[in-house]
Order: C-alpha cells, then structure tokens, then sequence
C-alpha cells in the first residue's frame, strides 16, 4: 500500500466497501503516514461541511412565475399563506399600527361621551358596592316584614272588638225587644224604664278601646 | 399501474393545471438548488430554473415511464441545461460585492447564534469557491453525491456513465476539493 493507491481507494475506503485485507492495509498506511492521514481528515472535513450545508430558499414568487410562463395559470395559495398574505402581514406595519391606534381611541372618546356615567356605573358593579347594596335590600325586606306583622297584629285587635261589640248589642237589642221565651213570664213593666237602665258592660263595650 | 408521478404527467398531458403545479412545487427547490449549486449565483439559478421547467413542461409528451423514473427524466433535462448554460456563458465567478449577499441568503433561520452563522456562512463561501474551482466533471460528481445525496447508481444514469467512473470521479473531486478547501483556508489565516 501506498499513497498513490490510498487516494486511489479514499472513497472506497470511506465507504467501507473494500475487501477485510485492503482495509487493514489502508489502516495501517494511514497509521505510518501523515500526510495521507491529514487527507483523510480533510476529506471528512469536506463532507461534513457539505452536509451542513443549508439548502438555499426557493422564491415561492419563483414557481409563480414559472407557473405563468408555462400553464399560464398563477400557483394556488394556501390558507395559511392567504393569511399570511392578507391578515398576518399587514399587522405589522406601520401604517396598520397608526390605525389602530386611531381606532381605538375614536373607540374610547366615544365610549366615554355615550357613557357619562360609565365611572359611577363601574363603581357600581364592584363587588363592596354590590354587596352593600344586597344588605340594604335584605334591611329593607325585615322592616317591611315587621311592619306587615304589626298591622296584622293590629287588625286582629279590631276585628275580635269589632265581633264582641256586634254580639253584645245584638244580645242588648234582643233583651230590650221582650221577646217571650218559652216558660218566661210577662213582667207588664213598661219598656222605657227597662231601657233607662242599661247595662254597664254594654256601655263600656260601645265605648272605642 | 402508474406511480404518482406518472399519474401526474398522465393528467398533465391531459390539461390538468393543478397536476402541474404539483411537479412545480414536488421539484421546482431540488431544481433550483441543483442550478445554485452549479452557477452560484441567485439570479442565474432562478433563470435557469425558469428554463428547465419550460423545457420539461414542452417536452412532458415525450416522457415514457418505461424508459426510467420521472426523476431522473427531470435531472437529465437539467443537467443538459445547465451545461449548455455553463458552456455559453464559461463563467461561474462571484463578484466581489455579491458574494456577502449570496452568502447572507443561505443563512438559515435556525443557526443559533451570529458568531456560528459567520462560520457556517465562511465554510460555505470556501466551498462554493472550492467547486468552482473543480473541472465540471468533477464538480457535477461532487454535486450530485455529496450536495445533492444522490446514490451512485441514479448518478450513473443520469450522466448515462458507469458507475465505476462515477466513483472514480467523486474520489478525485473530494480529494481536489479537500486540498482547496485547506489551501484556501491557510491563505484566509485560518488554522486547520
């Protein structure tokens, strides 16, 4: 083995497709001789910056234009690059920045001169106000309850006044009509001084309470 | 039965624009990667692949799937064309200004830091002009295996050679390449 034939078989050699025997040869040359062995690591050196290499991006304005020079008809876009193309890119720029800025402010001044109120309102949806607001409504709720349990209370006393003072002066009435009840006399007395003495629970029950 | 991509030259040839488009797109980056990596040059590769794709869509109805894959009926086309292109022109050189430019649009988005993509971007430069530098035969091996990862035996084929010179050329390429590459290192200053 020599130089001549080590270069002769680098790729072979590389490539691990030589016979046992030719490789340990190889082997061997490449232990005793430098410069064969720099050309080795060299070559592999070589490979591994072609592998790396990066692939060069392709203009897709490229295949455009090779779709229209020879169908005629433009490439189909996907939606990702409608998107892109449509959507995506003029957001940043510019131009699309200053609108929307704009916008948003024409947004606000116009919120704040439809809503004068908006900042009592917004403090009026705050949960300390809210509740707040839930308290007094259940306060108000209790008062008018014990209100409504006072009238009734109220009512009550009237109308058990109301019957007894009706049940009295309808017994009244019917004592001073003498009607003969069964098994009673007649006593002949005139009516007048039957009804000069009336009786003092009658009187005190007509009376208001 | 047809494979996909006789399926796509069969509605091809029968109007269909989308199946077209289809090739464009399946073939239109290793098309133009393949005319970078010969010419160097952005705007003569976009040219070139503007050509090839012209000359493949006026010549689909010669295409016979029995005669070998679609592929390889494509990368014939584009090699032709870009000899032919390389013998009426005889240049492959960067000017001097463009160079940082070309160098700029290799850069890939993913490298992860400038000070790495300033090297990934200097080996690359080094080895562009490394491959100018080669004889064609050997730059073409040199492309097509180990740029373009093609197996020896489609590389054969392609270039309708054995595959013994087929191997025999990659090894002088990659040996050549090699010394420039250290060549062109040692006269930048930089140290093996």
């Amino acid at each position: 083995m020599n130089c001549q034939r080590f270069q002769e078989n680098l790729t072979n050699y590389m490539d691990r497709s030589l016979p046992t025997q030719e490789m340990s040869q190889i082997a061997e040359h490449l232990y005793q001789c430098s410069n064969c062995s720099s050309l080795l690591d060299d070559v592999r050196s070589m490979l591994v910056t072609c592998k790396t290499l990066p692939p060069v991006e392709l203009d897709l304005g490229l295949l455009e234009r090779i779709l229209l020079r020879t169908s005629g008809r433009p490439r189909t876009r996907t939606l990702r690059e409608l998107l892109t193309l449509y959507v995506f890119r003029p957001m940043f720029t510019p131009r699309f920045a200053v609108g929307a800025a704009l916008a948003s402010l024409t947004l606000v001044f116009t919120v704040n001169w439809m809503l004068p109120h908006a900042s009592s309102v917004s403090s009026a949806l705050s949960p300390k106000e809210i509740f707040r607001q839930m308290d007094r409504g259940v306060q108000r709720i209790y008062s008018e309850g014990l209100k409504a349990y006072d009238k009734k209370n109220e009512l009550q006393e009237q109308f058990t006044f109301f019957k007894n003072n009706v049940f009295n002066k309808l017994g009244f009435i019917i004592e001073q009509l003498d009607v003969p009840v069964e098994g009673k006399q007649d006593s002949g007395e005139p009516r007048q001084q039957q009804e000069k003495a009336p009786s003092d629970k009658s009187s005190m029950l007509l009376l208001p309470a | 039965m047809l494979s996909g991509d006789g399926k796509l030259v069969e509605r091809c040839l029968q109007g269909d624009d989308a199946a077209w488009e289809a090739i464009v797109t399946s073939y239109g980056r290793r098309i133009y990667n393949l005319s970078y990596r010969y010419t160097g040059r952005r705007d003569e590769s976009e040219d070139l692949t503007q050509e090839i794709f012209i000359r493949i869509y006026q010549n689909l109805k010669n295409f016979r799937m029995d005669a070998g894959s679609f592929q390889n009926w494509i990368l014939k086309i584009a090699r032709n064309l870009i000899i032919d292109h390389y013998r009426q022109t005889r240049r492959y050189q960067h000017a001097a200004g463009s160079e940082e430019m070309e160098t700029m649009n290799l850069m890939d988005d993913r490298v992860p830091s400038p000070q790495r993509a300033a090297e990934q971007a200097e080996a690359s430069r080094f080895l562009r002009d490394g491959l100018q530098a080669l004889s064609p035969e050997l730059k073409e091996a040199i492309i097509l295996r180990d740029l373009e990862g093609m197996p020896y035996q489609e590389i054969a084929g392609l270039l309708n050679i054995p595959e013994g010179t087929v191997k025999s050329r990659i090894n002088r390429g990659r040996i050549e390449l090699a010394k420039l590459l250290v060549k062109r290192r040692a006269q930048a200053g930089i140290q093996v």
